[in-house]
This record gives structure tokens, sequence and C-alpha cells, in this order.
């Protein structure tokens, strides 16, 4: 598979993909301003990009399982089980605090299952996924029996409703999350590490390169970030149910895959994912916005993500 | 390399063109353009867009924005039902600024929380067909009491099993178990039913408002329970989708359903003998009645303390604290289901 | 990720022999364990019904399993369901477009075929990897149903459409004989035609089949439009069943049907698998809520489903690592 040596080790600050990515990103909006002035208006982009932080929180570690050659298609899955967790321990009179936790660490607890999956059974990451989408899915309404749950309390609601520095206060959390994200692959060797097996899992390995233990924690790193995905939609949302976070693995995958990572891995940045979720979340509040046609948001985010691979081939830019 | 993202910034333009060129939706522009006069935006929400029950209601509710003249009305919701999405709905519209937010909420908890934020800005809100906490809104637009509901349901039932004293094992398949107006309605009915100990309830199950499902479930129901004498559909999608159970099931008359739903969708089954009796009430008037309260809170003609508004076509309608009813529930039988279209 | 791979190991058509006696036994074990607690179980209608149930699941898996024989997979069939009853709907219906039903099949069916087929070009030619396109085409389709439903259920279907759904022959219903029908076909095409063939080896080694002259490309694009088609033959015999069409059809569809694939022993990898292994685990997984039912665990029972279902796929992959243990009992190669 040929391609440049990994992000993890380049010097460049700032690929010619991302690069893009922001242009479309700043041309998107300047349509937007032209079309509904209000929508760019700064106190509603404000109040809308708390939409947007389940799917940035998710796409972050999902990029990195992507890049390692895997894919993850449970973590709206895992999403509900933490959000259904939180709510069964709060209803039993925990302290939100604690319920927070454990939710996360349920939430790893199903990802190291993925990845156990994956890399001591080495099953197909998809067939895995898919298996467990409709287990812990399953397992949340099964837990739940089907029954929101919700009357949380004030101080754990501000969480997700309250600001600081004028920003929401989970956007910053997310933000923060990111930039760390970030760093850590770019100058850490696991990062350089997980770009290695996704390249060629088999030379990795020779090259001493743990690749199982790395795959586990990435999947468990994977959950865990789905669990706190959960608990912030709680805190948003006010009510915890089994439902939770339907459909979000579609809108991941694709934000990961219009932000330059390959889905046969070795390939995609940090950065290019979290332009791919604004891109995302922008289109998707417009459309919302202007045409008030839910349907359409969903053609044009599935035409997207069809049509960057496809251009992408047919143009012939590189083909892994 | 750069023909590729030329190729897509094209996409994306011809993407975009297209959507401008097909302005598909009512485009909303508060504010734009000279007005003699200001119209009212007022946003009507359902449960769950494209269930004929709410697309009655629309109906009525265009008639009295197009009775009225200074409305502008929105009506939009969630195709699934989806309360998280309906809360974005009622967060977009509060931000675009619109004037009343009429909420049906299938979900009090979710919706309740954007109600809120939507009246932190001024927006005045509104429930209508189902409730939510008094403190998300102002005033709630009800067809009838949840007794009224309750109790005629059971009462019904009971006179289509029939005798002096009826007997037999019922199931209930509701909506979603969430919706505060069906478990209101099932707290009334369990109430009533103490009324007739010859009866007893034996499951209820919800159907989250899909048809498909409520079929399946009352096939199952009455192979689970092969004496199941009656059938409860409380919600307008639930009750045909058991009647349709029934009727394939061969057991028409055995197996008695009833519930609610619009004359429409049940005369088939009333006139082929599966069902005996349809509860409800005239949902284009609860329509009808959502948009002109509406207007009313929104232009000052009705505030809270108020005991009575001007309803234009039903008249002057009581209102009990901030409660609106629209009163009457309706029994459409054999001979008189025809005489309704809706 | 590729999902096609070029792994040794048995390329048997029958090499999962074992795995129908396993799906087999285990939907035995259980109908018998259900009837002895609840007798009502037991019945012919109850059985009927139930096949009833999983025709659409058997009528779409058996197009499925070709595709996943080939090494690729189709995500969007649930959608495309959906995308068909509406389309059943609006053609038929007096209040819309009112077309007369035999031109509303011919129709239905012309479009499930041309979006399997799109699909397929977008696999082969555009080279798009499979899961991308058809999670694509999930959305996309999904968004286009609701489009043309705009926003109102479609409650008047005419009776000449109903009947697809109500109807019955010889005391089964339509949905039963087209899956039977289905099913008989698609065990006559994976295994004893010449095209089955080459799906087989298209999905065991696609760089080996290449070379030995299959026209790769052809033979894939095929198995999606074939797969849409059976989607359309689905449509028309489950959408019928009930009197309204509502946007909401086909949710979640997908996943019973990959698992039905799965479960029966279908390699996800393509090049192993076959039909009937499909079909007994379609009524497996399809017969998991009425059991629930029968079982009278109470109302909540039935939540479980899903967690069943999903418990059902991990055993199946399970039962997979352990079979392919060699002699040393370490696992042969990857699996699944």
């Amino acid at each position: 598979m040929s391609g440049p040596i990994p992000a993890g080790s380049t010097s460049r600050l700032i690929t010619l993909h991302e690069a893009i990515l922001a242009a479309l990103l700043v041309a998107v909006l300047a349509f937007a301003a032209w079309l509904e002035p209000s929508f760019i208006g700064l106190n509603t982009q404000r109040e809308l990009s708390t939409h947007a932080i389940e799917l940035a929180l998710l796409s972050i570690p999902t990029c990195l399982v992507i890049v390692s050659g895997g894919i993850d298609l449970s973590v709206g899955s895992i999403m509900a089980l933490a959000a259904v967790v939180l709510g069964m321990l709060h209803e039993s009179g925990i302290n939100m605090g604690v319920g927070a936790l454990a939710a996360v660490a349920v939430g790893a607890a199903a990802g190291s299952l993925n990845g156990a999956f994956v890399a001591a059974v080495r099953v197909h990451p998809l067939i895995v996924t898919l298996a467990t989408f409709a287990a812990f899915r399953g397992l949340a309404e099964g837990v739940s029996l089907g029954r929101p749950i919700s009357g949380f309390p004030d101080f754990f609601l501000r969480i997700g409703s309250g600001m600081a520095l004028g920003v929401p206060l989970s956007v910053l959390m997310v933000l923060l999350i990111a930039a760390a994200g970030l760093v850590a692959v770019r100058r850490s060797v696991a990062g350089a590490w997980v770009y290695a097996i996704g390249d060629n899992e088999r030379a990795a390995r020779y090259c001493g390169i743990p690749v199982d233990k790395v795959k586990i924690a990435l999947y468990t790193l994977n959950g865990a970030a789905a669990g706190l995905a959960g608990v912030l939609y709680v805190a948003r949302r006010n009510t915890a149910k089994a439902d939770v976070g339907s459909g979000m693995e579609l809108e991941v995958i694709t934000a990961v895959v219009l932000g330059g990572t390959s889905i046969f891995g070795g390939r995609g940045t940090i950065l290019g994912t979290l332009l791919g979720v604004a891109l995302i979340h922008e289109l998707r509040e417009l459309v919302s916005w202007h045409w008030q046609h839910d349907e359409l948001v969903r053609i044009v985010i599935g035409t997207i993500l069809i049509a960057s691979i496809l251009l992408n081939n047919v143009v012939g830019w590189r083909r892994p | 390399m750069t023909r590729f993202w030329v190729a897509i910034a094209a996409c994306l333009a011809v993407l975009a063109g297209v959507l401008v060129a097909a302005g598909a939706a009512p485009r909303w522009a508060p504010g734009a353009g000279e007005r003699p006069q200001k119209k009212l935006t007022i946003c009507l929400l359902p449960k769950k867009k494209g269930l004929p029950y709410f697309t009655t209601c629309a109906k009525g509710a265009e008639e009295a924005a197009k009775e009225l003249g200074n409305v502008d009305l929105l009506y939009d919701g969630p195709t699934d039902g989806s309360p998280e999405k309906a809360a974005s709905m009622v967060d977009r519209w509060a931000l675009r600024g619109a004037d009343v937010i009429a909420v049906s909420p299938n979900d009090p908890e979710v919706l309740g929380q954007a109600m809120k934020r939507a009246r932190e800005k001024g927006v005045h809100v509104l429930t209508w067909d189902a409730d939510a906490a008094p403190a998300t809104r102002e005033f709630m637009v009800n067809q009838a009491t949840a007794r009224d509901i309750g109790y005629a349901l059971v009462d019904t039932m009971a006179r289509d099993i029939g005798g002096e004293h009826p007997e037999g094992k019922v199931a209930i398949i509701t909506a979603t178990l969430t919706a505060a107006n069906q478990n209101e309605w099932i707290r009334y009915m369990k109430e009533r039913l103490a009324n007739y100990p010859g009866v007893t309830l034996v499951a209820t199950e919800p159907s989250n408002e899909d048809q498909r499902l409520a079929f399946q479930i009352a096939q199952d129901l009455m192979k689970a329970h092969p004496d199941l004498k009656g059938i409860f559909g409380i919600s307008s999608v639930s009750f045909p989708g058991a009647a349709e159970a029934v009727k394939q099931a061969g057991k028409s008359g055995r197996v008695l359903v009833t519930g609610l739903a619009t004359p429409n969708d049940m005369k088939a089954y009333v006139h082929d003998g599966t069902v005996k009796s349809v509860v409800l009430w005239n949902t284009i008037d609860l329509g009808y009645l959502t948009v002109r309260a509406a207007e009313a809170i929104a232009t000052g003609k009705l505030k809270a303390g108020a005991t009575s508004f001007d309803a234009g076509r039903l008249g002057t309608k009581t209102v009990e604290g901030d409660q609106i009813l629209l009163g009457k529930i309706l029994v459409f039988t054999k001979d008189t289901i025809d005489q309704f279209d809706f | 990720m590729s999902l096609a791979s070029s792994h040794p190991g048995p390329g048997s058509k029958r090499g999962s022999g074992a795995r129908y006696l396993v799906v087999l036994s285990l939907l035995v074990a259980t109908i018998v364990a259900v009837s002895l607690i609840n007798p009502a179980f037991a019945t012919v209608q109850n059985f009927r019904d139930l096949l009833g149930q999983c025709a659409p699941v058997v009528i779409v898996g058996c197009g499925m399993t070709l595709v996943v024989l080939t090494g690729e997979i189709d995500i969007s069939v649930g959608s495309l369901l959906g995308l068909l009853g509406a389309l059943i709907g609006v053609l038929s219906s007096p209040q819309r477009l009112g077309l007369p039903p035999p031109v509303v099949v011919g129709l239905v069916l012309m479009a499930g075929a041309a979006v399997g087929l799109l699909n397929g070009v977008l696999v082969t030619a555009g080279r798009v990897p499979s899961i991308i396109a058809t999670l694509g085409m999930l959305t996309v389709l999904r968004g286009v149903t609701e489009l043309i439903m705009g926003g109102e259920w479609i409650t008047d279907l005419p009776p000449g459409i109903r009947v697809l759904g109500i109807g019955s022959a010889a005391g089964m219903p339509w949905c039963l004989w087209c899956a039977a029908a289905v099913s008989l076909m698609f065990v006559v095409v994976a295994h004893r035609t010449r095209y089955g063939l080459r799906l087989y080896a298209i999905g065991g080694n696609p760089a080996a089949a290449a070379m030995a002259g299959i026209h790769t490309s052809g033979v894939k694009t095929a198995a999606f439009a074939l797969l849409g088609l059976m989607t359309g033959v689905a449509a028309l015999v489950t959408v019928p069943q009930q009197s309204v069409v509502e946007s909401g059809i086909g949710v979640g569809f997908e996943l019973v049907v990959v698992s039905a694939v799965v479960v029966g022993g279908t390699s996800i990898r393509g090049g192993h698998g076959g039909i009937t292994g499909t079909v007994l685990a379609a009524l497996l997984l399809c017969g998991v809520r009425p059991m629930l039912v029968f079982l009278k665990l109470g109302e909540t029972a039935t939540y479980w489903e899903r967690a069943i279902q999903g418990g059902f796929i991990l055993a199946a992959v399970l039962l997979d690592h352990w079979a392919r243990r060699d002699a040393r009992g370490r696992a042969v190669g990857v699996i699944a």
C-alpha cells in the first residue's frame, strides 16, 4: 500500500486535505451568510454547537480505530448503554459523579469487549461491532425496560447547558479532549504505532509493535469516549433512554472518512476528522435551519459520504 | 490532486444550487420584506409527523390560520417521533424568533427542557393533545379530560362485550411508555375497570406508534392468551393495527377491538364487523382550537387567569385554570361513522 | 481493512455443514422448549404467522448471502425496503398516482433492481468500499423515502395491492410461497450454477478468480442487483399486509438480515457459507420476539429481543473460532 509517512511523524503542520476542508467550511459558512444571515450570528452558532459534541467526541477515537485498520459500528449503542447505566444508578440514589464515572467505565468495558474479540479471537471488526451494536443496545433496552429516566439534578444539567468563557461548557470539554488527542497522536510513539498497524499489520508485528495490545487499547478508548458522550448527552437532554445515539455510527464514519481517513487504514488525521465533523455539523444545521426538512439533511450527508470517496477514486488521486 | 478538490467543490456547489432552486420547504424569513401587517409565526409540533391523526389536526390548524389571516403556520415534527429531534426543532424555532410554539410532547421530560429555554427567550409555549410539566407551558389545549377519555374507553368496551356483567380478559396496546396522555388515560381506565369485576386486564404493551409492531403484538397477545376477549388500541396507530390482526386471525366479533383512531382509518373495520365502536374527538377541531388559542395568547386576547376566550367557529370556549378544553368525546358506530370525514 | 481477503482455508461450498446442524438444532430446541412451557405456541396457525413474519428476512437474506459470499456487504436494504414500500403506496394509492397493480409491481421490482445496480456500480466501477457505499445509500434512501411520502402516511392501499399481503393460495399466504420459492431458487443458483461457482471463487480468492478470467465486477454487480430485486419482492409481499404505509418501514431491517447471514454460517470475508444456513438462522432470529411473548415473562421481556439477537451473533462468531482451531489448538488464520 503506497502512501506518505504516517502523519504521526510528518513535519507539516497541516496537510493539503485539511486545508481544503477548512476552505470548504468557510465556503459553506459564506454561503449560509448569504442565504440566511441570522444563522451565522455568534449567538446562534454558540447554541447550535452543542448539537455536535457527541459527534466530535465519538469521531476522534473512531478515527484512530479506522486508521489502525479496524472499524467500530457499536459506538452509538455504547453511548446508550452508558446513558442507561447512569440513569439507573441515579435512580437508586447514587451520587452523580460516581454515576458518571461508572458510565464511562461501562463504556470502556464495552469497548474492551470489542477489542478482545478483534485482537484475541481475531474476528473481523465489522462483524464484532455489528454484533455488539445489537447486543449493547439490546442490553440497554432490556436493563432500562424501554423506560426513559429523567429528573437529573441541576448541577449536572448545567454541564450540558452551562457556559464558560462564553462557550458552552460541554463544547469546551470536547475541544480540550480533541487538543489532547491531537498532541498525543502526533508526539507519541503509540501514535506512530497506530499508523504502522493500519498501513501494514504484519510488518508492524515483525517490527515488534504490540499490535494486539494497541488494538485493544484503541477499542477501549473508543468505548470510554462513547461512555462520556452518553453522559454528556444525558446532561444536555435530561433524559437517559435506550435509544440514545441511534444512527450515530453512520454520522461518525461519515465525518471520519470525509476528514481524509482511509477506510483501509494507515492514513488520516484527527484534525481532518474535526474539520469533517464541523463541516457535517454546519451543513446539517444549515439545511435544517433554512429548508426545515430533515429528509434533505440525510440525503446531503449520505451523498457527501459517497461522493467524497467516489471522486477520490474516479479522479485517480490515490488508491490504497 | 487539485482536480479532486475542484470536483468536490463543484459537487457541493451543484448540490447547493439544486437545493436553492428547489426551494422545497416553506421559506421562513421573519421580518423580511415590507409587510403591511406583521404576521405571527405559530409553530405546531406533533408527536410524530405523518400519523393520520396529526395530519387531520394540521388540516384544522391550517383552516384557522387562513381564517385569522395574520398567522404564518409552520407544521413540522419528527417523522420517527423522536423526542430529541422534536426538542432540537423547538430550539431552532425559538432561535429564529417564533411567536408561539404549540407542542404535543412524546416525552415531556426531553421537550420540557427545550420548551423552558424557548420561554426564556420570550416565546409563548403551549401544549396540545398531550401535556408536559405545567411550568414549561402557559396553557394546555386538551381534547377532553383524561378521566372522560379513560372512562369512555372502558365503558365502550364493556358495552361491546355486552351482557349485564361483562366478562373477559382484555389487553391494552398503547403508544410509547413515555407519552403522558396515554399514561393518564390508562390510569383512569384501570380506575374504571374496577366497575366491571368480570373484566381483567392481562397486558399493557407499547407499540411506539408503529402500526406494523402493533399488528404483531396483537397477534402475539391473541395467541399467548387464547381466551382474550378485548383489545384496547389507545393510539391512533395501534387501534387499526390491532383490528387488522384480529381480522386476519379470523376472530372478528369474538375478540373485540376498540380504541382511539380517526373514523376514516376505521371505516372499513366498522363496516365489516371487526370493530363495533370507535372513540375519538374531532381532531380537525382540535387543530383549529390550538391555532386559535395560540393566536389569542400572542395577541394578548387570552391571558393567564382568563375563564373564556373566543374560538372562532367553535364559539366561546371555557378556560379552566390553564386547560382549554375542546370538550366532546365522540363514539362512532356503524350507523354514524360515515357522517364524518377525517 | 478489506472484506474479501485471500486467506488459505477450506474453500469448499459445503464447508459450513456443521453450522447448519448447530443452527437447526438450536431452532428445534427452542421451539420444543417454548412449546412445552406454553402449548399455545405449537399450533399450525402460529407457525404460519411466525413464518410470515420471517418471510421478508428470508427473501432478502437469500440475496444478501450472495453479496456476502463475494466478500461485500449491503447495509442499505432496510432503507430500500422503506423506499419501495413508500413507492408501493405512492404509486397505487388513489389519492396519489393510482396506477393499476401490475404496473405498480413492475415498477417496484425495477426500482429495487435499479438501486441494487447502483450499489453494485459504486462498489465495482467506483471502487467505493461496499460498507461505505451502502452506508451512504442507507441515509440517502431514507431521506428520499421521506421526501416522496411528503410527511403524510398513506392509508388507502387499493385491494388489488393488499391482496399481495393478505391473500393466500392453498392456505399459505403469498409471502410464504415467495419465501419458499426464493430460497429454493437461490440454493440452486448458489450451488448448481456456474454463476454460483464464480461467486464462491471471487469471495475465496479475488486475485485468483480474476486471473482465472472471471469477470469480477460483473458477478458482483449482478449480486447487488439481485439483492435489490429481492428487496422489491419482499416489499411487495409484506408492506401490503398493513393498510397503512408509514415512512419508518425497514429501520433496523438490515441488521437482522446480515445477522441471519452471519449466524447462518456465511463468512463475512466471503467464500464460505450458503443459503440454507441463512434461512435457518433467519427463522431463529425472527422467532426471538414471539417466543418471548409466549413465554409470558411479562410485558418487559420483549425488550431483550435485540440483546438476544446480538448474543446469537457473538455466539456464532465464537463457534467459528473454536471450530477452526487446528490440531494443536491454535486458531487457523483470521476468521469470520
